[in-house]
């Protein structure tokens, strides 16, 4: 039965072959549309480390010396809170870091060019709270020395992609030796750094120790604040300037508790020494709720997903009328079948399963059309250049809806196909 | 024309016609709402920055070697960059600065006159003040008009690391905020003593036009690190030769820089809406295929029509109407049901506007847009159904005698 459904469905997409184009057409433009806008909205709200990411806590603490109404508490901190925060061992893994950069050039090389590579300026367990996935070597092991771990960009630009541990970078004219290097590492949002309009940006080139970056004085390239003047990085160990962001691994609750009251404790210490006259407020967030808090979701995007909803609309209400008009001329055909036995359930299984092939096809062409939407969507927001990926599930979705729109525009004139009199189109 | 009989007829196929309304109210809503954001977009790109935004050149840069990290030589080394970019014909003018205006956030500090520090508590604006690092010539590079005083001199430049108190240029509206009327010269800051006052530029277009809060201070050989941008002022016949330069000229002072780019002020206005510009066009674009598609509904709701209506207008023909005024009758149809929608799509863009303004920042909709729009879908409309319409105007009268 359903290789003759099939063989009558061909047979009518024969028949009117501009009419039917008109609709997979109509059906892909709006479907892959959407898919699109679905893919970037998807990337935007994605979780970059399911496994862990209700264990991973963004630390956010209020410490402002003075009693400016910085009432929020701040997500960036100070050298000494930074420190207190790797100091205990409540947490399994903990990292804190800054955002620097560099140019970078093989020591070794003839070449004087040197490329720009983003730098994290972090503490050692840096790689373990974040998984990074290392193809050579490994991390560094202490929060000091000369030494680097290079992501796979960077080691394509400067080695070839080749094996470079134990090679030597010249790092701003200083030489540090690599001990790792990265695979090839996508975290969609960088959740370690979602803030300062960073969330959609590549994981760094260059993770390098934290004590070493101040000492070299790498300036700060994120977001930083201060109440007193300070000539540079390497300056800021003792003095109030807030710029290392702090993330910790607590395995469970009673860690979150006992680890909050680390920081509160911390706090009311400095409160009762007269350095803090705000109240106490220090926060923990897991990764998605950092996420969520940092309304990282380009609302440009949400905005244009909103319109391609409507337009997807237009699409299946144009759709379902020119499938009308194509079932309106075929009455007298419905009604011949009808005539020699063909039942009401007949004549709609056979328009079921030309929807569902129409939307069958109408999935292929669209997830190409929303592989071209996304490259457009790129042009017309660069920005959005590095969350523009289409993944398997949202294949899946552009399929799926790609047979629902389809068949649901041909619900309601299958309808009224059914309901044509055999009599009156017979005469 | 009788109008309760085409109200009837279009009632014989509710459906359809519903349908066909719906998308025309929907694409007259998307149509007013993309020209909203057109609009509003070529509003952004062509405000008044208070700069000679054509005549301004800039080259951003970074040195990508170590020597830089030694500051004399990082010192002499811009002070000869721009020297070497005066001497090309053409250029009026060069400055070094830390940051440019048009912009968010940046090097910000918070600013109230010495005496008065509770002015932060009721401007919050000024706990953001821009603090631009430049030197003496950045008044003539951007072409920035004195309100007051002057702007800042060589002798501004103090001795590196002295804690002796700078002297600092302010915009106009930091000035209101601060001393109201009254003169700001010879006033003093928490940042420094004022010696002029410059009338507003746009320094960072998110913020109301009355918050433009900026000073200038003469430090940015002292902290040259943080001089990334060189601005030069040139004469708007030059400007083609003199973008064509600048690399050369700064890379053979010393070549281990990366130049990340060089443009004009307009260009970096363009650039900070840039995303609104993409996405106006990508909504214009989305018009584009909807406007396509409801002709498509246009053109096969009407065949649809006459090739159920053969009959009747068979009729009509026989009994004395003429071609024209069945080809009125069908585009009157037509055009009833575009009234219909776009009456329904007023409310529809009224709508999506105030769903769109929970994203996105957009102006109302106004009764200009929306006839215009209107225009658009009858002309495109009428432009779609014209062949069926004028295929029904040729049905023979014979067809009336065919069948019952």
């Amino acid at each position: 039965m359903l290789s003759y459904n099939l063989k009558l469905a061909l047979q009518n997409f024969k028949r009117a072959p501009s009419l039917y184009f008109l609709v997979l057409l109509t059906l892909s433009i709006g479907v892959g549309l959407l898919c699109a806008n679905l893919a970037l909205v998807s990337s935007m709200t994605g979780d970059p480390i399911p496994e862990k990411s209700d264990k991973l806590f963004h630390v956010s603490m209020n410490t402002w010396p003075n009693d400016q109404p910085n009432a929020e508490p701040f997500h960036i901190l100070r050298y000494r809170e930074a420190m207190k925060i790797t100091e205990s061992d409540i947490p399994s893994n903990s990292a804190v870091f800054y955002a620097s950069g560099v140019y970078a050039r093989d020591a070794q090389s003839d070449s004087l060019k040197r490329f720009d590579s983003s730098v994290r300026a972090t503490t050692s367990g840096f790689f373990a709270l974040t998984k990074a996935p290392f193809a050579y070597g490994n991390g560094f092991a202490k929060n000091s020395g000369m030494e680097v771990v290079i992501g796979d960009q960077l080691n394509q630009k400067i080695f070839s992609g080749e094996n470079s541990v134990g090679k030597t970078l010249e790092l701003d004219g200083e030489l540090l030796t690599i001990t790792g290097v990265l695979k090839p590492w996508s975290l969609r949002p960088l959740f370690y750094h979602a803030t300062e309009g960073r969330a959609f940006n590549l994981t760094d080139d260059v993770y390098v120790p934290l004590e070493t970056a101040i000492d070299l004085g790498w300036s700060i390239h994120a977001r930083s604040s201060s109440t007193v003047s300070y000539k540079g990085v390497e300056f800021t160990r003792d003095r109030d300037v807030f710029y290392l962001q702090a993330w910790v691994e607590l395995e469970d609750k009673t860690k979150q508790q006992a680890f909050q009251n680390y920081l509160d404790n911390y706090s009311q210490t400095l409160k009762d020494a007269g350095e803090h006259p705000l109240d106490i407020n220090n926060q923990l967030r897991d990764v998605n709720a950092w996420l969520l808090e940092q309304n990282i979701v380009d609302q440009k995007v949400l905005a244009f997903t909103l319109a391609s909803v409507l337009f997807l609309c237009v699409c299946v209400f144009n759709a379902s009328s020119l499938l009308l008009s194509r079932f309106h001329s075929a009455k007298f055909e419905v009604g011949l079948r009808r005539a020699i036995g063909a039942s009401n359930k007949n004549i709609l299984n056979q328009g079921l399963t030309e929807s569902v092939l129409l939307g069958f096809v109408a999935g292929v062409v669209s997830l190409f059309l929303s592989w071209l939407f996304l490259k457009l969507s790129v042009t017309f927001l660069p920005d959005l250049a590095n969350i523009a990926v289409l993944d398997p599930k949202l294949l899946l979705l552009g399929m799926l809806l790609a047979l629902i729109t389809s068949v649901s525009s041909a619900l309601y004139p299958l309808y009224r196909a059914n309901r044509y009199t055999i009599s009156a189109e017979l005469k | 024309m009788n109008i309760k009989a085409l109200f009837k007829s279009l009632l014989l196929r509710k459906f359809t016609t519903g349908l066909l309304i719906l998308q025309l109210a929907i694409t007259l809503g998307l149509l007013v709402n993309s020209s909203i954001l057109a609009f509003d977009t070529k509003e952004k790109i062509s405000q008044a920055t208070g700069l000679d935004n054509d005549n301004i050149l800039i080259m951003s840069t970074h040195p990508t070697s170590g020597s830089y990290r030694d500051f004399d030589y990082y010192r002499s080394i811009a002070t000869e960059d721009m020297a070497k970019l005066r001497l090309l014909p053409g250029v009026n003018s060069v400055s070094v600065t830390n940051q440019l205006p048009i912009r968010t956030r940046g090097m910000l500090s918070n600013t109230h006159d010495l005496d008065n520090p509770e002015q932060e508590q009721t401007d919050k604006y000024l706990k953001d003040v821009k603090y631009i690092l430049t030197e003496e010539n950045l008044a003539d590079a951007m072409g920035f008009t004195m309100l007051e005083g002057r702007f800042l001199n060589k002798d501004d430049q103090l001795d590196f690391g002295s804690e002796e108190k700078h002297n600092i240029v302010i915009t106009a509206s930091l000035k209101r905020a601060l001393y109201g009327d009254e003169s700001a010269i010879g006033q003093e800051t928490n940042n420094g003593f004022i010696v002029g006052v410059i009338n507003d530029i746009i320094l960072d277009p998110t913020l109301p036009a009355d918050k433009q809060y900026g000073l200038f201070i003469n430090t940015v050989m002292e902290y040259i690190f943080a001089g990334r941008f060189y601005v030069l002022n040139v004469e708007p016949k030059q400007m083609a030769s003199v973008r064509s330069q600048v690399s050369e000229t700064i890379l053979a002072v010393q070549a281990e820089r990366d130049i990340f780019s060089v443009f004009t002020m307009q260009e970096h206005l363009n650039r900070f809406y840039r995303d609104d510009k993409g996405l106006a066009d990508l909504f214009l674009l989305l018009c584009g295929l909807m406007l396509l598609i409801t002709a498509i509904s246009s053109y096969a709701y009407s065949q649809f029509h006459v090739t159920r209506q053969q009959k009747f207008i068979g009729i009509r023909r026989a009994l004395g109407a003429r071609k024209k005024d069945i080809l009125l009758y069908v585009l009157t149809e037509n055009w009833l049901v575009y009234s219909l929608g776009c009456v329904l799509g007023g409310a529809i863009a009224l709508g999506f506007n105030v769903m769109l303004s929970q994203y996105i920042s957009l102006s109302k909709p106004d009764l200009v847009l929306f006839f215009l729009a209107t225009g658009v879908i009858f002309i495109s409309g009428t432009v779609a159904t014209w062949i069926p319409a004028t295929r029904t105007s040729n049905i023979a009268p014979v067809i009336a005698t065919k069948t019952v």
